[in-house]
């Protein structure tokens, strides 16, 4: 060791460096060629998801009775994997093989509809006549072409505390409520009366009521020519969610945020616009309000907030291998075994008659049969075309409810405003 | 060995023997090369990832290219510029950023310069005291600006509590998110927090290279704190406030995340019900990636590069006047 001297010494050193430094660079890539040189035709499959949808024991089922196939499950946040999925597709590279996108976003990726497999083209047709039409016509692009497969579907229910309703002298049996709100005019006059009685606000926001109206309705934003209408559904979801605020009864709240999760411990809302997922949130947010909330048909009939549908860019590398995984996956068994891991409800409408679904009684909601009443509000909605535009202009009109709801602009000027607003989105998408 | 045998040298000596040609190229190479082979890297990663997307970014800004509909391509030429002379979201973000700009630049240069005067002084402990005022920038921003967004709930958050005690908003709870000064006072607080320490810093560093004879003879003549301050501290620190306010410009002007995490829907990116706190920066994100209109969000990219240079030079021009003759 003396003979070396410093120059020695530091060269042994670069040399132990350069050696670490290239091991564990190449590490990687080694493990990943041994796993593909498996067996002729091992394929490997990325998910990418969000929250949980089920597939851990879904995926162990699917690698057991293919032995060639490995799946490797990416749980990401809800908005960075729609972001991350969008740039994949730009840079036409390293996308995954599978990718969940939900309904707020399906529509920006099905104008994008050659980047994905056409699953008409792989066989999926046969798929079509066991879908909610609605569900099936959201991912289907306007040249005909269908990106995705849906997996659940939100429906719509109104989630009510049967304390605060017994506080203020309102019925707290759900048969009873679901009478007592046939139409939304009904619902308001409900508010009323709580508010009146307990001067607490009844439901959580405007914005909340305009969204499930406007799904009731036979025409959206945009008519089938991709042309604003704002005149026909926006009008009657807007005047009502309007006559709401008017009336006092909203929290003026915006969902999921910290205020809104505030808002269920200080009982400042009664009721509340609840899709199948929302009840985990519920449970999550209030776990000490068990027993205190019930579950009662939205007024309408029909409604649904959320769902999500599989794609398979078409840029991945195993395409095929994919896509019969993705056909597996919304067999009626796996949809079922989902339902009764996670609660999401399945989309295809001959499940709901499924025991397993019919017969489910939420523990925490009072023990309401929640399978069955989301699953009728899911069969009860009429589906509706949804423009290219359609989520900035919803984004827009819903800016304005939350004006009129701060005080900023008088209810009177509020449906101009609106249209307004819903032109000038409209406007950017010509030019 | 002593002085009587150190010999003479011998007057003729051969000359050093000339090294071999590849000696004398590889000698070459070695002085002249190397150091532009060595200071590569930096360039090439720059030019990769700096230069290029500035330039791929203003061809994108002069074409039509909408992710929604994939039709749409071609040359835009100016159209993308001139449409952002027209639209009135633009003009909104410019006033909202040029606002929150001027209100969190101004105070935040203005109280780190007193909070450096203070801490030139004579204290016990302090190094705690320059750490302690280092903190706030340590702190990620998003992690910080979640809190502040919490702070500043209109139900819930601390900043109503504070005014509650003085009698303020009692029925009706101010909302923060609602109104352009209110929201521009509460973004303009998220980042003077944070970068008050930082300027505080590097003024503190130039003030100490001030000599303290200067100060004696101005004490002797009568100057008070004050004075002193922006008499003598401020024109012979002036290097380092043109500094701070190049950096602050550029920054200010960029605001992105504290509007965005300030927003109740972060996902919207729409700066408020009314677009009241919607900086450029923001701006250009939603037009990019909400709207899916690339060539419109890089042309509006490219009139922020501007506006940023335009703005950074006037605020250097009017910085340099201050400095004495130094």
């Amino acid at each position: 060791m003396e003979r070396l001297g410093r120059r020695g010494f530091l060269t042994v050193a670069a040399a132990l460096a350069a050696t670490l430094v290239v091991s564990g660079c190449s590490g990687e890539k080694l493990e990943g060629d041994s796993s593909n040189n498996k067996g002729a035709g091992a394929v490997t499959l990325k998910v990418n998801f969000w929250g949980d949808m089920g597939l851990d024991q879904l995926k162990a089922k699917y690698e057991a009775a293919h032995p060639n196939v490995k799946i490797v499950l990416n749980s990401g946040e809800y908005n960075a994997q729609h972001e991350d999925l969008q740039k994949k597709l730009i840079a036409g590279s390293g996308v995954p093989d599978i990718s969940a996108v939900d309904e707020g976003f399906i529509i920006q990726f099905r104008s994008q509809a050659d980047k994905f497999v056409n699953y008409l083209d792989k066989g999926g047709a046969e798929f079509e006549s066991r879908y909610l039409p609605w569900k099936w016509k959201q991912s289907l692009s306007t040249d005909g072409k269908q990106i995705g497969l849906g997996t659940d579907v939100g429906g719509l229910a109104i989630a009510y505390r049967t304390d605060l309703f017994q506080k203020a002298g309102l019925p707290t049996d759900r048969e009873a409520v679901s009478k007592l709100w046939t139409t939304w005019d009904d619902f308001i006059n409900v508010g009323k009366r709580y508010t009146e009685k307990t001067g607490k606000k009844f439901v959580d926001s405007g914005t909340n009521m305009f969204n499930p109206v406007l799904a009731q309705q036979p025409a959206g934003f945009y008519n089938e020519q991709e042309q604003l209408t704002m005149d026909g559904g926006p009008k009657v979801a807007f005047d009502t969610s309007i006559k709401a605020i008017q009336a006092g009864i909203s929290a003026n709240l915006v969902s999921f945020q910290p205020g809104w999760d505030q808002g269920f411990k200080k009982d400042q809302f009664a009721v509340l616009p609840c899709p199948a997922w929302m009840l985990g949130h519920i449970q999550k947010t209030a776990p000490d309000q068990k027993g205190k909330w019930d579950i009662a048909t939205v007024p309408g009939g029909g409604g649904n907030w959320g769902g999500s549908f599989w794609t398979v860019p078409a840029a991945g590398k195993n395409v095929d291998a994919a896509v019969d995984f993705v056909k597996w996956l919304v067999q009626p068994e796996q949809q079922i075994e989902v339902f009764k891991t996670v609660g999401n409800l399945p989309s295809q409408p001959a499940l709901y008659k499924d025991p397993a679904v019919l017969n489910f009684k939420h523990e925490f909601m009072n023990n309401a049969p929640t399978g069955q009443i989301f699953a009728s509000t899911a069969e009860n909605l009429k589906p509706q075309f949804l423009g290219k535009k359609n989520g900035p202009t919803r984004v827009a009109v819903e800016n304005v409810i939350t004006r009129v709801q701060q005080g900023k602009l008088k209810p009177e000027d509020a449906w101009a405003e609106a249209v307004k607003e819903a032109e000038k989105v409209a406007k950017s998408a010509q030019n | 060995m002593s002085l009587t045998q150190i010999r003479p040298v011998a007057q003729h000596q051969s000359p050093p023997p000339t090294p071999g040609r590849a000696k004398l190229w590889l000698h070459r190479f070695d002085n002249k090369t190397i150091p532009y082979v060595l200071i590569s890297p930096f360039f090439i990663l720059f030019a990769v990832f700096g230069i290029f997307p500035i330039i791929f970014n203003g061809v994108v800004a002069a074409r039509n290219w909408r992710l929604d509909d994939p039709d749409r391509t071609g040359w835009a030429g100016a159209g993308n510029f001139t449409r952002l002379l027209q639209d009135e979201d633009f003009w909104n973000a410019l006033g909202n950023t040029f606002g929150i700009f001027i209100l969190s630049s101004v105070p935040q240069l203005l109280m780190a310069l007193i909070l450096a005067s203070l801490l030139n002084r004579k204290l016990r402990a302090t190094t705690w005291w320059r750490i302690g005022v280092l903190l706030p920038y340590l702190t990620p921003v998003v992690a910080s600006t979640l809190v502040f967004s919490v702070f500043f709930n209109r139900d819930s958050g601390m900043a109503n509590w504070f005014l509650s005690l003085v009698g303020f908003g009692q029925e009706t709870p101010l909302d923060w998110r609602a109104e352009k000064w209110s929201s521009w006072i509460a973004i303009a607080t998220m980042v003077n927090w944070k970068w008050i320490g930082y300027n505080a810093l590097l003024y503190l560093s130039a003030m100490q290279t001030i000599p303290k004879d200067v100060y004696e003879a101005a004490a002797v003549d009568g100057a008070g704190p004050w004075r002193q301050l922006w008499q003598i501290t401020v024109p012979m620190i002036q290097p380092v406030v043109v500094f701070t306010v190049i950096l602050s410009t550029i920054g200010g002007l960029q605001l992105f995340n504290e509007p965005m995490m300030f927003d109740e829907n972060p996902q919207s990116a729409s700066g408020g019900s009314d677009h009241q706190f919607q900086t450029i920066a923001q701006l250009i994100y939603k037009v990019g990636w909400k709207d899916l209109d690339m060539g419109y969000a890089a042309a509006m990219s490219w009139a922020l590069f501007l506006i940023i240079l335009i703005v950074a030079g006037v605020n250097t021009l009017l910085t340099k006047r201050i400095g004495g003759d130094r």
